[in-house]
């Protein structure tokens, strides 16, 4: 299959996934939006408006719902985009057994279905903030976080749809992973209230430097730091490396598997 | 890859291989490791075999001998463990209608979404689609979320989009059964015209009657292994005998002493099989069915299982009905019981007809009648079976398999099968 043809057939995949998820129902794709802003309304209303919550001294903004905000909108779709992908191949598993198509089509289709939903309501939030702060400048990095991160979710996905393909317990584990990471991220919590001495771990969960980096961008109205650069590179290094690794082992026998 | 220009598909040293694991835990060693599977389980091994231009190749052989396996990884929905293929062209697969689609959505954006799994564009479907809709059938269906269609209709619609634009090599997977005797005999036809217009065609089905008639060359396989590659006749013939060695060995229990008598129904079946009604475009037809069989000159004994040829003459009638006027074809197949095959004949190969005993709007009935005068077979059991094939013999509407089961005995005391016709001196 031709470069071309396989880029259409993607652009078909991912239409038809987005239309598929909200089949039958009287909105259709637009739910796939509405979800995450009614979230990060919630957020909003709940601890900005309704309580007026204040974080501590070194936090980078004082208000709660503005805080969680920031981490909260990507750390959902990381989840969202890592979980879809993960069953991406089980769940096409007779599309592919019976048509001669690239598995990897099929998790590439699920990341960015889902990564297409999160990020107009990211720019979106972006430019509020934008007007809010004024820190411009910082938010020209985020189309680089996000395209960074649709790369994550689609490693860590495909990653994990091999994994669920030889053994269906990944799914299990990833649904307990995706519950405790985020009390391992500096999503709810600023970094500056983790144990000095602990605060590497945080770094275990990938999406920690880019909600750091988020938080950097659109709150501090800074450039994230070389060391959040870093450590992202290192991260989309380590998974590509185990998905050429995985999909060596598997490459022959993964269709079987499904 | 390609072939090269004469040869459409060439197949060398093909073979799947499938680990077996006992436990999930040893596959994501096998992931994580690199290690081979524990167990290995060849279903395929070995296969090697050009097909040219328009040849159309059978491929037959019992339940998991490995023809599933050969038309996925010809189609290339599997990856060979071994071996290759090369092809020309575009290849098509009817190998499960239908997959791939999803209930929700009209047959038309189905349409238009399956059509990207093989590869066509936006552009190429939008020219495809009025005759694929022609096809097919559905009339304004096809505006209609796919979850409201019959199995039938959902299979239409996928049969017409696969066969929508005529590939270098078909590769069909028993997919003839598919929709009414009218559509059936459509897929046929359409079949049928791919390949007299040099479409090479891999068949693979359990329909041996099908292969003969389609195919030039057929493939055996056996647990995986090619059991025998040539010309139709002859891998037949001998895939035949292997399928009665077997029969031999491991007779059916309890179905024998029933199957027997000059009665109006099929053996096999309890009641009588009346003419199914099927609507078809606001008109009441019949289905094409077998209604009665019968031979003249059986004894029923007072006692014991099986009647008995009391003649030197056969004379058997056969009479059907179908929903049009055209004549059909009839088939008879007389058998030894439990044992070799006799003779078959079938109207449209020797240039006769039945004739019709009415015409209604919608049905017609046809009588037919055999003789066989001074039948000359040998003392034995001996079994009649009935078949009701369209004009051209292709598709099979009616079936009355091992139908009447008779004993004869011969005035001829000598040993042997059959008095073959012949001079002395």
């Amino acid at each position: 299959m031709g470069a071309g043809s396989s880029a259409s057939l993607l652009s078909s995949l991912v239409k038809r996934e987005m239309q598929s998820r909200y089949a039958g129902s009287a909105l259709g794709a637009f739910w796939a939006y509405v979800q995450p802003l009614l979230t990060v309304a919630v957020y909003f209303l709940v601890f900005d408006v309704v309580f007026a919550m204040r974080m501590g001294e070194h936090a980078p903004t004082e208000r709660v719902g503005t805080y969680l905000v920031v981490g909260a909108l990507p750390w959902l779709a990381f989840a969202d985009g890592v979980s879809r992908g993960a069953s991406s191949l089980v769940d096409s598993a007779g599309i592919l057994q019976k048509n001669a198509l690239p598995p990897v089509l099929f998790v590439i289709r699920s990341v960015l279905a889902s990564w297409l939903a999160f990020m107009p309501i990211m720019v979106l939030l972006a430019v509020l903030y934008g007007f809010i702060t004024g820190h411009w400048r910082a938010i020209a990095a985020l189309p680089i976080l996000l395209l960074l991160q649709l790369v994550l979710c689609y490693l860590c996905g495909h990653v994990l749809a091999i994994l669920t393909a030889a053994t269906r317990d990944t799914t299990q584990v990833l649904g307990f992973a995706l519950g405790v990471g985020i009390f391992l991220s500096p999503v709810l919590f600023p970094l500056s209230l983790f144990p000095v001495d602990w605060q590497w771990a945080l770094y275990l969960n990938p999406m920690s430097a880019w909600v750091l980096a988020y938080q950097s961008v659109m709150l501090s109205g800074l450039w994230p730091g070389l060391y959040l650069w870093g450590i992202m590179g290192l991260w989309l290094a380590l998974l590509a490396g185990v998905l050429v690794w995985l999909n060596r082992n598997s490459r022959e026998e993964l269709v079987d598997w499904l | 890859m390609s072939a090269s220009p004469q040869v459409s598909l060439q197949v060398s040293g093909l073979g799947k291989c499938y680990g077996v694991y006992a436990r999930p835990q040893q596959r994501l060693r096998r992931l994580l490791t690199g290690a081979a599977a524990p167990q290995q389980h060849w279903s395929l091994k070995d296969v090697s075999f050009d097909l040219h231009k328009g040849q159309c190749l059978g491929v037959i052989g019992d339940n998991g001998a490995g023809k599933s396996t050969l038309l996925k990884l010809l189609a290339g929905s599997l990856q060979p463990s071994k071996g290759q293929v090369l092809r020309t062209g575009r290849l098509t697969a009817i190998l499960e209608l239908g997959a791939g689609f999803h209930p929700e959505f009209t047959g038309r954006d189905n349409l238009h979404f399956a059509g990207g799994f093989m590869g066509f564009s936006a552009f190429d479907m939008q020219q495809l689609t009025p005759s694929i809709l022609d096809f097919a059938e559905l009339g304004e269906a096809i505006d209609r979320p796919l979850k409201t269609y019959s199995s039938g209709m959902v299979v239409r619609l996928a049969f017409a989009l696969v066969t929508a634009v005529q590939p270098e090599v078909l590769i069909i997977d028993e997919a003839l059964a598919v929709g009414d005797q009218h559509f059936q005999k459509k897929c046929v036809e359409r079949i049928d015209s791919f390949r007299r217009n040099g479409c090479t065609i891999l068949f693979c089905s359990h329909s041996l009657y099908h292969v003969r008639q389609l195919c030039d060359q057929v493939l055996w396989l056996d647990k995986g292994l090619v059991r025998g590659l040539g010309r139709t006749e002859e891998i037949i013939t001998a895939y035949e005998t292997h399928v009665r060695l077997q029969d031999v060995s491991a007779p059916p229990e309890g179905a024998v002493t029933q199957v027997y008598a000059q009665t109006d129904k099929p053996a096999a079946e309890a009641t009588p099989k009346e003419p199914v009604l099927v609507v078809k475009e606001g008109q009441r037809a019949v289905q094409a069915t077998i209604v009665q069989a019968s031979m003249e000159g059986l004894i029923v004994p007072a006692y014991g299982d099986r009647p008995t040829l009391q003649t030197t003459d056969v004379r058997l009638s056969l009479r059907v009905v179908t929903p049009d006027r055209q004549p059909p074809s009839l088939g008879f197949m007389l058998e030894q019981f439990k044992g070799v095959g006799i003779m078959s004949l079938a109207t449209h190969a020797e240039g006769v007809a039945p004739t019709a005993v009415a015409h209604q709007p919608g049905r017609s009935e046809w009588l037919m009648h055999l003789s066989l005068p001074d039948f000359p077979l040998h003392s034995g059991t001996y079994v009649w079976s009935f078949y009701l094939f369209d004009a051209q013999g292709l598709v099979v509407c009616d079936e009355w398999k091992d139908h009447i089961v008779f004993d004869w005995i011969s005035p001829s005391l000598t040993p042997g099968l059959v008095r073959l016709p012949h001079v002395w001196g």
